[in-house]
């Protein structure tokens, strides 16, 4: 997913940049509230990570201002303070959730892919469409109770499509949230990468999960269940 | 700043340079005045006398009759003068002090005319009283003759001039001794103000911790004052030097605790586990007692904080957080449930308390807040409940929290640290905590301030 991190601390931010690419999300990162802001409203961005302490434009600022122009987008907030007076502010300005520093660096992993879930609407962190269920702790998937063995990149485009099941995702739209910028666009690696997926999902042919919609993209076609 | 004093004394200096001055010349006037009257009255009988003494014979020449009781008159250059000339001035008689002094009284006065004036200048300067007579002889008929005395001004000036020398003299005087007294007034009535100043610097300089004694009426506001402010920075000193220490003592475990096993563990892995545990416990630890500082403890002039939409803020808050868990809370508050405090260390409570709630609990959580009052006491006090459904605080981790004087590296994580900052912030405000067993399951928080 495509994460904008909003951190003055320098080394706070380019670790946890790293630190997101090497979980193979997508990262915008943004030094002070004006540049934060800006490049929120302009990317498409699956969620936000904000600093509360940030110069030129406070965090709860950039939040409010964001939610004001329509953003729905998940929003963490980090804070330095921990008193639960900045937290509240925080999630009444409109943002998901907090996590006070220092923090575990697993501890906010688990807390985006939680607020990236429950954006698309799932309460459980296991997603279940058809017979295929999705763990989005563990990143596994399993077909009819069977292990599937799948790349971390067909993982990612799998978890994009049953996280948006039912919904039409174009193809810009799963380059924009599942690679790095200066990704060639043109080239056809997302059909391919769906192309493999249908095979390992569907080897037989029988079940058709995801369906192609001539010039708009893609569809999940299996149904969300609750368990 | 002008200084109070450099004030009082200038501004009493110049109403005292401005009182006596006027009452210098006001006085030389008098006495000029009275002087001159005086000289008036003396030369009109001299006057008198010389009308006495004077005779007129047949030829119409002037005589006198008998010689002037005043012996001046006979001495040239005396400076006591009389003349006696003809309006037609055919006839003159002059005293013989009048002699080769070129002294020259020009008045011709018709009868019962007076004049007063001042004749000549320098050491020839004279007050003259003239007056007109008609004189009728049984030779000659009537006639006009003008009589006039004169005295030099040189002993009326001397006298005024020595009048004045004495005054100055003594106006001087009496300014320096008010100005001396004045000067003695003013230390005896700033000294209160030098004692708070003295006393200043001994606080400044560590010798007295507040202001002590006595001071006057009119200081005890400023003194009072300074002395709240005086106490509750030390009150706050104080917090803040034990906060400090249990601080550095708390870290002192986990530091030691990170030192042995860099001696002693030769396992990277184990080491690894070490470090990431006790980095994880001196971040409590710090979390811990940041709390302990910044809790803001019983305020007297503030304004009370409404409880009920608190409890439904935080509950937004904390529903967000755990949107996953689904959990009914339900709020049981009406609107008359104040608390008399800082609304930021309400938060910290309540936010700490209902985070291990919601974090704890299976489903549901009941908040109750009632207020209580008492006769007499105008202040409300507040009862609030706090219970969730989860699997409630073990009983050893309870005595832990609830023991008095926890130290921050002796209480217990997660559950734990938070119940032991709702412990701290209560008993700031000097309320009770209480954890005992919830009919739902879990734990059952109840929290009371007391009414004052």
């Amino acid at each position: 997913m495509r994460v904008l991190v909003v951190e003055d601390e320098t080394a706070l931010r380019e670790q946890l940049a790293t630190r997101l690419k090497q979980e193979g999300h997508v990262v915008d990162a943004a030094a002070d509230g004006k540049e934060g802001l800006y490049f929120a409203t302009d990317y498409p961005l699956d969620i936000a990570i904000i600093d509360l302490g940030l110069p030129l434009l406070s965090g709860i600022e950039v939040i409010r201002r964001l939610r004001a122009a329509g953003k729905v987008f998940p929003i963490l907030i980090l804070t330095a303070r921990g008193s639960w007076q900045d937290k509240v502010q925080g999630l009444e300005a409109g943002a998901d959730d907090y996590l006070v520093k220092p923090f575990e660096m697993e501890e906010l992993l688990a807390r985006l892919k939680a607020l990236q879930r429950r954006a698309a609407g799932w309460t459980q962190s296991v997603l279940h469409c058809g017979p295929v269920a999705l763990d989005t702790g563990a990143q596994t998937v399993h077909l009819h109770e069977q292990a599937l063995e799948l790349t971390t990149f067909e993982y990612k485009v799998l978890e994009y499509l049953m996280l948006h099941a039912g919904q039409v995702v174009s193809k810009t739209e799963l380059t924009d949230h599942l690679y790095e910028q200066d990704f060639e666009r043109d080239s056809n690696v997302i059909e391919v990468f769906v192309g493999r997926l249908r095979r390992k999902l569907d080897p037989d042919n029988k079940l058709q999960p995801i369906e192609t919609l001539r010039g708009r993209g893609y569809r999940l076609t299996l149904p969300r269940s609750a368990a | 700043m002008l200084s109070l004093n450099a004030r009082q004394l200038l501004a009493a200096s110049l109403a005292l340079a401005a009182f006596l001055g006027l009452t210098g010349v006001s006085l030389d006037q008098a006495f000029r005045a009275s002087s001159e009257a005086a000289l008036r009255e003396r030369l009109q009988a001299e006057l008198y006398t010389l009308l006495a003494a004077t005779d007129i014979d047949r030829k119409g020449k002037i005589q006198l009759a008998e010689e002037l009781p005043e012996a001046r008159f006979s001495q040239p250059g005396s400076g006591l003068y009389a003349e006696v000339v003809s309006n037609n001035q055919k006839q003159r008689w002059s005293s013989p002090s009048l002699l080769g002094q070129g002294i020259t009284f020009d008045a011709r006065l018709k009868e019962g005319e007076r004049r007063f004036t001042q004749l000549g200048s320098g050491a020839t300067l004279v007050y003259a009283m003239s007056f007109g007579v008609n004189w009728e002889t049984a030779a000659r008929g009537a006639e006009n003759y003008t009589f006039t005395v004169a005295e030099s001004a040189d002993s009326f000036n001397a006298g005024v001039q020595r009048f004045r020398q004495i005054l100055w003299r003594w106006l001087g005087a009496s300014a320096l001794v008010l100005l001396a007294v004045q000067g003695t007034i003013l230390r005896w009535s700033l000294a209160p103000l030098r004692r708070v100043e003295k006393d200043l610097a001994d606080i400044e300089g560590g010798a007295q911790q507040r202001l002590a004694g006595d001071y006057p009426k009119e200081l005890q506001g400023l003194t009072k004052g300074l002395n709240a402010l005086l106490d509750y920075e030390n009150r706050q000193l104080t917090r803040y030097r034990h906060a400090l220490a249990d601080l550095a003592h708390s870290l002192k475990t986990p530091l030691a605790v990170l030192r042995g096993a860099l001696t002693s563990t030769p396992d990277a892995d184990e080491l690894r586990r070490l470090t990431q545990e006790q980095v994880e416990r001196m971040n409590q630890i710090v979390g811990y007692q940041l709390q302990r500082a910044a809790t803001a403890g019983r305020a007297t002039l503030q304004a009370p904080v409404s409880i009920a939409p608190l409890l439904q803020r935080m509950r937004a808050s904390l529903d967000k957080v755990y949107a996953d868990k689904q959990v009914d809370c339900r709020i049981n508050a009406d609107n008359t449930g104040v608390f008399y405090g800082d609304e930021g260390d309400l938060m910290e409570l309540l936010g700490n308390l209902l985070d291990n709630a919601y974090k704890y609990c299976n489903g549901k959580v009941r908040i109750t807040a009632q207020p209580v009052s008492q006769p007499l006491h105008h202040r409300t006090g507040l009862v609030l409940e706090i219970e969730d459904d989860g699997p409630g605080v073990p009983p050893d981790k309870l005595r832990a929290v609830l023991a008095r004087g926890v130290r921050a590296d002796e209480s217990v994580s997660g559950q734990g640290i938070g119940l032991a900052v709702a412990q701290d912030i209560v008993r700031a405000y000097q309320g009770t905590l209480d954890i005992r067993a919830s009919a739902l399951g879990g734990a059952f928080i109840s929290i009371a301030f007391p009414t004052r």
